[in-house]
């Protein structure tokens, strides 16, 4: 997917004044923050405390010792059947896939929900080559009907009210009008099942593959995930490399924590175990299961001050947390993942200069981290990527301000004229800022300065009392 | 250079991570309330827990009180998805199925309204059902028709997730190992993508029926 995370602030200015989506932001991100609290992870939970701490130890045992882990994986994978690729890249990974429905003479492909294809933009290089490719997921869905990406980890069309999906499912579908989310459901339902039948190839993503067993671990609610990995003959699961864990008692830990944290949910209503295609003696089932690990940009993360980010299990409870999501939604972000995790993601993955505004793009208040199920720093890797900002470069305008800032304060006279000049400068501007400071005063009033400094004062005071 | 070898290259020379974590100790367990319950306690556990998800139980006093509530409640259904008498915690059931004119329909049936299921183990903490797949115990029938039918044997009730994975170690992970799909089942299929609203009978069955067989009576 293309990165336009550097305009950020206009994008996250159409998000502002968009009142619907910011009626269905506030409401569903508020709703499940409140689902996680009551979860067992209201702040005061011991064990929801001692359940995020065990979270956060498995993920980053499997990080210390990914490389032996990911071959691990891979042979006992192949010891079950599956058949795996490697894929350095986006390119890649696509081709892989190409290739593979070229192979089985592929017309049509039936998606569950994957952030990683989000990221590599598989969908539209399929439909290049006039492969269908049917979203199944509701979410990915109707956002598939309207053409748009999703804009949240776990809920997709987050973003939409029940109305505007209405008339999605109208004008796309031919829906007859109805105003009852049960019926626009049903009729998903009755659209999809064709698809679900009939489709050559299934495509997941992965959320675990662990490694001790073999298996893949997948964890949705609408059985669309089951239908894509059970009904069609070839199931391609595409993995991020950070996806890999230990065994199945960290499988059964982070599960837990993930759907408590993104749903509220004890448990999703399908937690998956795929050891690999169907045996001889099974009726239904793929006879054939791919998994394609995608690097993609994590191996240049793995090992820098960075690395934990590749802990996050997708949980979305930081997007749910974050003040400047829940005012502006995914899409402002500019890329695949939005909110916190998307602000730290997006640059480490397309390129610190790609996305020079993201960074800022947090009020440092913390909850993300304090919501996090692993427990990941984001507000401290958010603050490294400000920090590499400056240091590296990347940003200019921002390091000649600073620049400019730090040789007015080290010079006494410099700082005299320049408080000076502002404060002339005020009384014949106003409260318009001219030039880049105007983008500050145009929704600020900038307070008004004081007649004379506090230095000024004091210089008066002092020359009182030595008359 | 293959893509593999690059892979693994680059992540074996960047400076290795997370040095400080702690060997394993003891996992904590999500749910640590059911860890040392009584099957009788898990079964008033299991029964809430399905309740709380929207799902019905029944348990029948007998065989044959079983065979004649699944026919009750497949209703005017003529057509169903099951899995092999051999696999389901009751006897007869395919016979009593064609006794009452019932259709077994093949797996990729996709109109058929009621999938009849066993269980190869339920979950107390979380009201869940574990279907793992393998002869005769086809994955569709938990998956595609409206209505699904779990008949589950008190017996294989454990107490939770990290109880199930205990008893699969013990076995040395062969019966985990041989099947190709497990399933944790918790509750009807839904969604709550339209606007937060909560609805039930996404793309998988809609109700959840655990007909519980040897439970004990309170």
């Amino acid at each position: 997917m293309q990165v336009n995370s550097n305009n950020f602030v206009s994008l996250a200015e159409i998000a502002i004044h968009n009142p619907e989506l910011q009626d269905a932001v506030s409401d569903g991100t508020r709703r499940a923050y409140d689902k996680r609290a009551n979860s067992m992870f209201a702040d005061s939970n011991e064990q929801g405390e001692a359940m995020r701490h065990q979270a956060f130890e498995a993920k980053r045992r499997a990080l210390r010792n990914l490389p032996d882990l990911l071959e691990k994986a891979e042979s006992n994978l192949l010891s079950n059947g599956f058949k795996v690729l490697w894929a350095v890249d986006a390119d890649e990974a696509n081709r892989q896939v190409q290739a593979i429905l070229k192979d089985h003479e592929a017309s049509t492909v039936i998606k569950s929900k994957s952030m990683l294809t989000e990221e590599i933009g598989l969908n539209h290089i399929l439909e290049d080559s006039d492969i269908r490719v049917v979203e199944t997921d509701l979410g990915e869905y109707i956002i598939q009907l309207n053409n748009e990406p999703p804009s949240h980890i776990v809920a997709p069309v987050i973003h939409k009210t029940k109305a505007e999906i209405r008339d999605i499912f109208i004008r796309e579908i031919n829906m007859e009008y109805t105003d009852d989310a049960g019926e626009m459901v049903a009729y998903a339902r009755k659209m999809l099942r064709r698809d679900f039948l009939n489709a050559d190839v299934g495509i997941s993503g992965g959320n675990f593959i662990i490694a001790e067993t073999g298996s893949l671990g997948l964890v949705m609610n609408e059985g669309n995930g089951r239908m894509c990995t059970t009904m069609p003959n070839v199931h391609i699961a595409l993995v991020g490399i950070e996806k890999v864990i230990e065994n199945l008692e960290d499988y059964a830990t982070l599960d837990q924590v993930l759907t408590r944290s993104g749903t509220g949910q004890n448990l999703t209503v399908y937690t998956n175990i795929i050891n690999g295609p169907s045996r001889e003696s099974e009726v239904d089932g793929p006879d054939e299961v791919y998994v394609i690990f995608v690097d993609n940009g994590r191996s240049e993360v793995y090992g820098t001050k960075y690395t934990e980010a590749l802990s996050c299990i997708r949980c979305g409870a930081c997007q749910n947390a974050c003040p400047v999501y829940r005012s502006v939604g995914g899409h402002a972000y500019g890329w695949v993942y939005g909110g916190p995790i998307g602000a730290v993601l997006t640059p480490l993955y397309t390129g610190l200069e790609n996305a020079t505004p993201l960074p800022h793009a947090s009020s440092l208040c913390g909850s993300c981290k304090q919501v996090c199920p692993v427990d990941i720093d984001l507000p401290r890797m958010l603050l490294d990527l400000r920090y590499d900002l400056v240091h590296e470069k990347v940003d200019n305008k921002w390091q000649l301000g600073l620049r400019g800032w730090a040789m007015g304060m080290q010079s006494p006279l410099l700082y005299g004229m320049g408080a000076k000049a502002a404060r002339m400068g005020q009384k014949l501007m106003g409260d318009n800022m001219p030039g880049v400071l105007g983008n500050w005063t145009e929704y600020r009033d900038f307070p008004d300065f004081a007649p004379k400094s506090f230095h000024e004062m004091w210089q008066d005071r002092q020359k009182g009392k030595l008359q | 250079m293959s893509s593999r070898e690059k892979i693994l290259g680059r992540l074996r020379a960047a400076q290795k991570p997370f040095t400080d974590i702690p060997p394993v100790t003891q996992p904590r367990h999500m749910v640590p309330d059911v860890v040392d319950m009584g099957p009788a306690e898990l079964q008033a556990r299991f029964m809430a827990e399905l309740e709380l998800l929207g799902c019905t139980i029944y348990r029948p006093s007998d065989n044959q009180d079983a065979l004649d509530h699944i026919i009750a409640h497949i209703g005017d259904a003529k057509q169903v998805l099951s899995w092999d008498d051999a696999h389901l915690p009751v006897t007869g059931l395919s016979a009593a199925l064609k006794e009452a004119s019932i259709d077994v329909m093949p797996f990729n049936d996709g109109e058929a309204y009621v999938g009849i299921t066993g269980a190869d183990a339920a979950l107390a903490a979380t009201g869940s059902v574990i279907v793992s797949s393998g002869a005769g115990k086809f994955r569709t029938a938990s998956l595609l028709p409206d209505i699904h039918i779990a008949i589950v044997d008190a017996n294989k009730l454990v107490a939770d997730f990290e109880t199930w994975i205990a008893n699969q170690r013990e076995q040395g992970l062969s019966a985990f190992r041989e099947s190709s799909n497990t399933t944790i089942i918790t509750g009807p299929s839904k969604t709550a993508d339209i606007a937060q609203i909560l609805i039930k009978g996404a793309h998988g069955p809609r109700k959840l029926h655990v007909v519980l067989v040897n439970a004990a009576v309170s």
